[in-house]
């Protein structure tokens, strides 16, 4: 991607901008250049640009060539420069802002794309999967469940049933591209008999909107989002497994001041709450070669949202399920963990050269566990981990944690396994 | 969209996620006590690595520091450090040590000297405590052994020509060579990132295969501060047994790993015998009463109480938010204690930077009695539940007196057995 020129009259001043977004207490004018944010940013090096650079320069005025550098899309706006920084600086505020200065045309024609199928229809899908065509595959797949494993003839899949406990936005990439993966989270539903549903209108878990910058269209997202869980009446909101979209849903509402009468719950803490409660009684007895698996972090979801307690239900219900000993954490972990390269939009952007090479350090972090298989509860780290392990030659697999909760239960059907190896497929 | 609100009951919170708070909490946690770390992080990535006990006195080394610090007992009796008993000190050395240790970075025990150890731009210093990974690098300076130093094609922190430059009288066998770090072939390489690479066997062997060619009969090799970030022992055994030479770390300038490492061992390690850690938060607000202390904290999703028995104060200077200097005045911003503090801005600093005096505005801090209470405006405690430790403290000057380390970490264990006295 070339540097461009932003068609503006007036490039946006970036500390003016940004001093309004910061939270209490933090400055940028407090940075000492001491680096640690370049040393800790897997996007360091980038279009010759870090988050070190991108601050001073800020501080000097080099707004114009701030608001034109690539780099902006390149940066995953994991705020782990935030976490290291003694300061407290947050370089992804100022990311935010110039990615909302780039003009429409010059924007990363796959995020851009994926908003703009958000936008067409209040399905709020990225992959453009419309509301009637949700509702037929999920009808579909709730009667090839049925059919299929007699434990589950009662399964049901409901959408826009009022009072029920739960309201859960769907990640598009099951109902559009895998349906078989759809089913282990309803099993995991029934078996604990929980009271859940979908919405109709503004099912969908996922924001590409947030990433272009575009405040209007992350505000329409949400608020569609919204409305919809108020119809039902829910307690709580969760989505699938998925890191960006719980983010720019709790996000979006605090930022837009919209009216939500549902606390923001995610299934990790969920699934601990219930392995805890004896309801989903999860062990590792099918792990009989001690395989290794480590977890991944989502930033969305530790780092810049819930923080450490949620780390810890995710290494809870990971230990439980794999067994004690053959869990091995990935180093840095938890809050200060590494973004692995695909959040912020960047899968999406067709910049895959830089991608991959910002991935290398997740790459090389996995391979120091030894671990055989990584766990993540996040679609674009699922993604992310793949591309990388194919690319740099790793050997690992990437698994939803519904798909080892289902194993461990004797559960999963034959067709939701393709993201096991050979050895546990076949069990 | 209803914040969510919680509530930790502890024995004992730590404000502050320095050298000092987590070395309260190594203390604390030994001793049985259920501990709470609060607090953003703040200037602990930025050590050598070295622990310091006193290593200058009236801009002189020292090679003894029990001796000095029976002299500063003499001249500066205030002094946090002259408050406490040789034995203290030891003590604290010695268990932080071994905890260091037993947690996974190994280090050298507190001895009868300070050892002179090597620092980047080719020059020595006095500490007391040194990792291993860096021990073989003193033997090879008082050898003045025949020595490779290297140093890496786009690394800012490190130079070894400047290295061999300043120790060209004293050490001249000293030998030079930048090479190209595997995989890191172009633009700027950070320390960290080389480190973090390093745990990986296939790269740690493959920067073994471009060294050795450039032995030339070297009887040790000197590198920058890279070997390995959570197992650096580990990566310098390996290095060590596929050279087949004594090698050694050299700190670098920051950010540097020794200081990441010690964070991040912290984080990692504490919580598993433990710890109650929150990482990313910075009290907000503290509520004294006779009977216990509340803090808040604010996260992006929630907010949190901390309701606790007695707490350590260990929220360092200025960088990390601990004192807060205004036009005139310096303050202690969570809960607006007293300082010890020059008169007026004009005699914050003295006309030279490097005037031997020192500047007024370093000696400035939270005044304590010697169970290191903070102390009221009345001069009586402010509140007998609550302790302050490390660089926050009056009456010392730890980066001319370079006792930061003992200062950290002997007021955080005085602090831990004074609150642990009046816990119930």
């Amino acid at each position: 991607m070339m540097e461009i020129a932003p068609e503006r009259a007036e490039p946006v001043d970036f500390l003016t901008t940004a001093r309004d977004l910061l939270p209490e207490g933090a400055s940028y004018e407090a940075c000492i250049a001491c680096g640690l944010c370049a040393s800790g940013c897997p996007a360091s090096g980038l279009y010759g640009m870090d988050p070190r650079r991108f601050i001073r320069m800020a501080m000097l005025g080099l707004n114009e060539e701030l608001a034109g550098t690539p780099w902006v899309w390149t940066c995953t706006q994991c705020k782990r420069c935030a976490y290291i920084c003694p300061m407290g600086i947050d370089v992804s505020v100022l990311v935010g802002i110039a990615r909302g200065g780039w003009p429409r045309d010059k924007k990363p024609k796959g995020i851009m794309r994926s908003c703009e199928a958000q936008m067409r229809d209040d399905s709020t899908s990225a992959m453009g999967l419309r509301s009637a065509d949700f509702i037929e595959i999920i009808a579909e797949t709730v009667d090839e469940i049925r059919e299929g494993d007699k434990r589950f003839k009662n399964l049901t899949a409901p959408i826009d049933k009022a009072g029920a406990e739960f309201v859960v936005n769907q990640n598009s990439r099951e109902p559009a591209v895998e349906p078989e993966e759809l089913g282990p989270l309803w099993k995991i539903f029934d078996y604990v008999g929980v009271s859940w549903s979908y919405t109709s209108k503004g099912w969908a878990a996922e924001n590409f909107c947030m990433f272009t910058g575009d405040e209007t269209s992350w505000k329409e997202m949400v608020k569609t989002r919204v409305e919809a869980i108020n119809a039902l009446g829910a307690k709580t909101w969760i989505n699938t497994e998925c890191g960006h979209s719980f983010y720019t849903m709790w996000k979006g509402i605090e930022r837009f001041g919209l009216e939500a009468d549902f606390e923001a719950g995610n299934l990790i803490s969920f699934y601990a709450k219930w392995i805890r409660e004896g309801r989903l009684p999860v062990n590792s007895d099918w792990n009989r070669d001690n395989l290794k698996f480590t977890v991944q972090d989502p930033c969305q979801l530790v780092r810049k949202s819930i923080g450490d307690p949620v780390a810890d239900d995710l290494r809870f219900v990971a230990r439980k399920l794999v067994g004690e000993g053959n869990f091995v954490d990935m180093q840095p972990c938890r809050s200060a963990n590494y973004c692995c390269g695909g959040g912020g939009g960047f899968l999406q952007a067709g910049m895959n050269e830089q991608r991959r090479a910002y991935g290398k350090r997740k790459f090389d972090q996995i391979i120091a566990t030894k671990a055989q298989y990584v766990l993540t509860p996040c679609h674009n780290c699922h993604s992310q981990m793949s591309d990388i392990g194919g690319y740099y030659g790793g050997k690992y697999h990437v698994v939803h944690f519904w798909t080892l909760i289902c194993l461990s239960l004797g559960i999963l059907g034959p067709n939701e396994r393709k993201y096991l190896g050979p050895e546990l497929a076949c069990l | 969209m209803k914040r969510r609100q919680r509530r930790i009951k502890t024995k004992l919170a730590v404000i502050g996620a320095g050298l000092s708070g987590f070395s309260a909490a190594i203390f604390a946690l030994k001793r049985g006590i259920k501990t709470t770390l609060l607090g953003h992080t703040g200037a602990l990535a930025y050590t050598t690595g070295y622990l310091d006990l006193l290593g200058a006195r009236r801009g002189r080394l020292l090679d003894d520091p029990w001796a000095g610090l029976a002299a500063l007992r003499e001249d500066e009796p205030e002094h946090p450090l002259a408050r406490l008993g040789n034995d203290e000190i030891k003590d604290a050395f010695a268990c932080f040590t071994a905890a260091l240790r037993d947690m996974g970075i190994g280090y050298s025990m507190p001895g009868a000297l300070n050892r002179m150890v090597l620092l980047p731009a080719g020059i020595r210093k006095p500490t007391l405590c040194v990792p291993d990974t860096m021990l073989a690098g003193m033997e090879a300076a008082d050898r003045r052994a025949k020595t490779l130093i290297l140093d890496f094609a786009g690394l800012a922190g490190f130079s070894a020509a400047e290295f061999k430059a300043n120790f060209l009288t004293t050490w001249p066998a000293i030998t030079v060579q930048k090479i190209q770090f595997p995989g890191m072939e172009h633009g700027q390489v950070f320390p960290e990132v080389m480190a973090r690479a390093l745990e990986v066997p296939s790269l740690y062997a493959e920067l073994a295969r471009r060294i050795s060619p450039r032995l030339d009969g070297a009887r040790y090799v000197g590198l920058p501060a890279i070997l390995g970030m959570h197992a650096p022992d580990e990566v310098h055994a390996a290095m060590e047994r596929l050279l087949g030479l004594p090698v050694f770390e050299i700190p670098t300038i920051p950010p540097a790993v020794p200081g990441i490492r010690l964070r991040e061992l912290f984080e990692r390690a504490l919580p598993e015998t433990g710890l109650e850690l929150e990482p990313q938060l910075k009290v907000q607000r503290a509520d004294l009463r006779p009977d216990g202390i509340t803090l808040y904290l604010h996260g992006p999703m929630e907010d949190l109480e901390v309701e606790s028995e007695a707490v350590i104060l260990a929220s360092g200077r200025f960088l990390s938010g601990g004192l807060k200097a205004g036009h005139e005045t310096l303050s202690e911003p969570l809960l607006g204690l007293p300082l010890y503090q020059p008169g007026a801005r004009k005699d914050w600093y003295r006309r030279e930077y490097l005037d031997r005096r020192g500047h007024r505005i370093n000696r400035a801090g939270v005044k304590t009695d010697t169970d290191l209470r903070p102390l009221g405006g009345d001069g009586a405690p402010v509140n007998t539940r609550l302790f302050a430790a490390g660089s926050l403290l009056a009456h010392q000057d730890w980066v001319r007196q370079r006792c930061g380390t003992g200062l950290a970490i002997a007021t955080a264990l005085r602090a831990v057995k004074s609150a642990q006295a009046i816990l119930s």
